[in-house]
């Protein structure tokens, strides 16, 4: 849809906001067509998020203005994926679903049934079988972002005049779950809404959007049709130069520092790996397919209905994580609001919160000097912006606190390191730094496990990748075999 | 302008910027408040409020809730409620008193005893909460209705008088024409300042009232964390208890309950004060006086009987609303905060 665009359904002139001393949004102009899907991308901390809650009206702003009216008159219908999704944790599937859907009659008996099977309904149509009365709190980062987009989506094809505001959809999704998403938002557009889509996987952006805005330190650099851009071109606009991506070579394994014999528990049915010294391996899969499940089970994290996990040849019993930790595992998890932080604490209390049991006494005084010492040390090598250690972590951009809870591991130091989603939500240019990190802990003789719905990154990092699938291992590649399609093909059951 | 003299500039701005940060209005309303009603009260009552006694009679009076609230901070920093800390307080009145002239045990052996009996108490909550994973809230709702039994049981419902000299010492000494009672609650509110704002135990503290399966995951014992300042939350809770039945100079089986809301006003509207919506014992202590300052002012200007329970319960709402405003707005603003941690509020 080049060009020829249809009506304007939003438009944003000038708008601005400054949280303190950070600027977030320096008079930004953007204007949505009907049809168009316009993608947003920038450096972590570039503003996106802060663009969607301002059109949310979350944040007022500053100044500049938000007309969210067609050029006809009538209103436009703006309907939210943020970024951390804004669904009610202790309700099931259904009523996430229905929710604010009978505002005409709040008083009428629920039609539990109905309800039910419009949402598995709903939630089918983008290829999910969930469990539609488990609370959401229950469901995978993936999972919610697919309740989450059935919501947003629910009833759309009957309003016109709506606008689909997407806060990085994708950065816990798969592949194939991708795919589905692009479909629907390609649909969507086709029916005549319009989208904006905010996304740091800049292949998806140029496979899906008719413009794309950059936006730098609150501000447009770059506002081009999906003609004008290329990769490169948009590596550039997001981090500023040009990004050398990993290029990994091998380095020869040291000794064995995971085994993992007869794992099973939760999505996984069979588990068996063996993990050395500097070696980097990858865990692929389609969601439900025991991916998301391997690193907590081997931390001790999550529940083990049986297998032996040995570190060193110790072995790790399950749900002792102090122990875990003594033996020198890190685990980074997935769901970095439930498991990975302590949102109300600062960077900086976030970054030392994990204590070596044993090393340091829980009596010890807090050295606050040397630990901003160090917190200055990992903001630069993650490149954490703003440069705030003692700021609340709540107040980082979705991407600068994943940054944070990677350093948060990484600074203990571990013999083994698991990772789930290292890179979610990270822009192109801190994720090149932050796979550097991962390597030089490999390098330094760590044994790395990595899960990762981004079968790219996977390619680039990893020097083994084990693909499962419905609980198993059903392939296992390296070397010359190890490549983004490869792994693709192998996830998606036959 | 050289490098050197921008960065000087910088400098000066950001010391600037946190001084002005540091004395606003919303960092630390409270002392503003106070110093408001100061002079509203000097006003007013100009020949009783603005005395030396006035302030001794405030500082006295206050020191056991103040205890008490110290006491309740450490729980409500780990994210458990204490509402059994009004009968905790009772309980500790009652039985130094029972085990002192009942039972004549002597002084040494008596308080020991009360604090051990305390910490059971404590343990029992904290047990009931870990392991048997019931809410704090309903925990300590229930013990404290078991405590109320208990103490109307151990006194037979009636006053003990007669505990001897030394007992009544502990509270009433005056060192500097102030009473010990007012020593005690200041060295232990330096101890648990301490405890919390400076030791790892402390930050151990305040993540798993934040997000207890992610301190979990950090290797922090939350279910140690959640015992042990519960057992802490109840042996500050006896010892306001010990002093208050020492400065009185009786076991009364019916003091405890109303401390109970005082200290929750003050927990609350301290956590509005220095530090960013954190409970904290030194805006804990500041807002126990500045309760306090306005109950005594509205008694000196001849306001009727039932003002000060007015008073504390409207300062808690208030409290509680503006905390809650300040953390929903903080929700609003952030980049991202979960709706999924909202509902771990109970
Ligand atoms: N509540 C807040 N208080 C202070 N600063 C904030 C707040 N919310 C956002 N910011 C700041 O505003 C800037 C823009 O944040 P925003 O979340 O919009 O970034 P983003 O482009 O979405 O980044 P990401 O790709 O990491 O999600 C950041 O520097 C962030 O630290
Ligand atoms: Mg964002």
């Amino acid at each position: 849809m080049t060009g020829a665009h249809g009506r304007t359904l939003v438009r944003v002139e000038g708008l601005t906001k400054a949280f303190g001393a950070t600027t977030a949004l320096g008079g930004v102009d953007l204007t949505i067509h009907a049809g168009e899907v316009v993608a947003v991308v920038g450096h972590n901390g570039s503003g996106k998020s802060t663009l969607v809650k301002l059109l949310a009206g979350f944040h007022s702003p500053d100044g500049g203005t938000v007309d969210t009216r067609t050029s006809g008159g009538s209103p436009t219908e703006l309907r939210f994926i943020h970024q951390d999704l804004g669904l009610v944790g202790s309700l099931s599937t259904v009523e996430n679903l229905a929710l604010g859907t009978n505002t005409v009659r709040p008083w009428r008996r629920l039609r539990r049934s109905d309800e039910r099977r419009e949402a598995r309904e709903l939630v089918r149509r983008l290829g999910v079988d969930a469990d539609v009365d488990a609370p959401i709190e229950m469901l995978s980062p993936a999972e919610r972002t697919i309740v989450a987009i059935a919501r947003a989506l629910r009833g759309w094809d009957e309003l016109p005049e709506v606008v689909l505001v997407l806060d990085e959809p994708t950065a816990a999704l798969h592949g194939a779950e991708v795919d589905q998403l692009m479909d629907v938002v390609r649909r969507v557009a086709e029916h005549g809404a319009g989208v904006l889509f905010i996304s740091h996987r800049l292949d998806e952006v140029l496979d899906v959007a008719d413009t794309i805005v950059a936006l730098r330190n609150g501000r447009v650099v770059g506002n081009l049709l999906r003609s004008e851009a290329d990769y490169a071109r948009l590596v550039e606009l997001v981090a500023g130069h040009a990004v050398e991506e990993l290029d990994r070579r091998d380095t020869g394994r040291g000794t064995e520092v995971l085994r993992v014999r007869g794992l099973s528990g939760g999505a996984i049915r069979l588990f068996d790996a063996s993990v050395h010294a500097g070696e980097i391996v990858g865990l692929a899969g389609i969601l439900g397919s025991g991916r998301d499940d391997v690193c907590a089970a081997v931390f001790g994290a999550a529940h083990r209905t049986s297998g032996a996990v040995a570190v060193h040849g110790r072995e790790v019993a399950a749900g002792d994580i102090r122990d875990s930790i003594r033996q020198g595992v890190a685990f980074v998890p997935g769901d970095r609001h439930r498991h990975g932080a302590v949102m109300t604490m600062t960077a900086v209390e976030n970054l030392v919160s994990v204590l070596i049991p044993g090393a340091t006494s829980p009596w010890h005084r807090v050295r606050r000097r040397s630990e901003l010492r160090e917190a200055a040390r990992w903001f630069d090598a993650c490149g954490v912006l703003p440069a705030q250690p003692e700021m609340e972590l709540t107040q980082f951009s979705g991407g600068n606190q994943q940054k944070i809870v990677l350093a948060k591991w990484l600074r203990t130091q571990p013999q083994l390191l698991l990772l789930e989603e290292p890179t979610q939500g990270v822009d192109v240019g801190a994720r090149a730094a932050i796979h550097r990190l991962i390597v030089d802990a490999a390098e330094r003789g760590a044994a790395v496990l990595v899960a990762s719905s981004e079968t790219k990154e996977l390619a680039q990092l990893c020097d083994r990748v084990l693909v499962l699938a419905d609980g198993v291992v059903v392939e296992e590649l390296s070397g010359s075999e190890l490549t983004e399609n490869r792994i693709l093909h192998a996830s998606v059951p036959a | 302008m050289s490098v050197a003299s921008t960065a000087h500039h910088e400098q000066t701005d950001s010391v600037w910027r946190d001084l002005r940060q540091l004395l606003s209005f919303r960092n630390i309303s409270a002392i503003y408040i106070w110093v408001a009603m100061v002079i509203l009260f000097s006003v007013l009552a100009p020949e009783t409020f603005p005395t030396l006694d006035t302030v001794r009679i405030v500082l006295t009076d206050q020191a056991v809730t103040a205890v008490l609230a110290i006491g309740l901070v450490i729980p409500l920093a780990a994210g458990a409620f204490d509402l059994s800390i009004g009968s905790q307080l009772g309980l500790g009145a009652i039985l130094v008193a029972w085990l002192l002239r009942t039972q004549g045990l002597g002084l040494v052996p008596a308080i020991i005893g009360t604090l051990a009996i305390g910490a059971c108490v404590g343990l029992a909550n904290g047990l009931l909460v870990t392991k048997a994973k019931i809410s704090s809230f309903i925990t300590t709702l229930g013990m404290s209705s078991v405590l109320l039994a208990l103490i109307s049981w151990v006194s037979q419902d009636s006053q003990i008088l007669n505990l001897g000299s030394g007992f009544q010492q502990i509270a009433n000494r005056q060192i500097l024409s102030i009473p010990m009672s007012v020593y005690i609650m200041v060295v232990l509110a330096i101890c648990v300042w301490y405890i919390l704002d400076n030791t790892y135990l402390g930050r151990a503290v305040y993540a798993t009232g934040g997000n207890a399966e992610a301190a979990r995951l950090a290797g922090i014992g939350t279910d140690r964390v959640i015992i042990v300042s519960l057992i802490s939350c109840s042996l500050l809770a006896t010892v306001a208890g010990i002093v208050l039945s020492s400065s009185l100079a009786t076991g009364d089986p019916t003091v405890g309950p109303p401390y109970m809301l005082p200290a929750f006003a003050a927990a609350f509207l301290g956590s509005t004060q220095f530090r960013n919506g954190r409970f904290n014992i030194l805006g804990t202590i500041v807002a126990v006086y500045v309760l306090a300052t306005g109950v005594k002012g509205l008694q000196l200007i001849g306001a009727p009987v039932w003002i000060p329970e007015l008073f504390n319960g409207v300062a808690l709402l208030i409290a509680v609303a503006v905390t809650r405003r300040r953390s929903s707005r903080k929700r609003a603003r952030s980049a991202e905060t979960t709706s999924l941690t909202a509902d771990q509020a109970a």
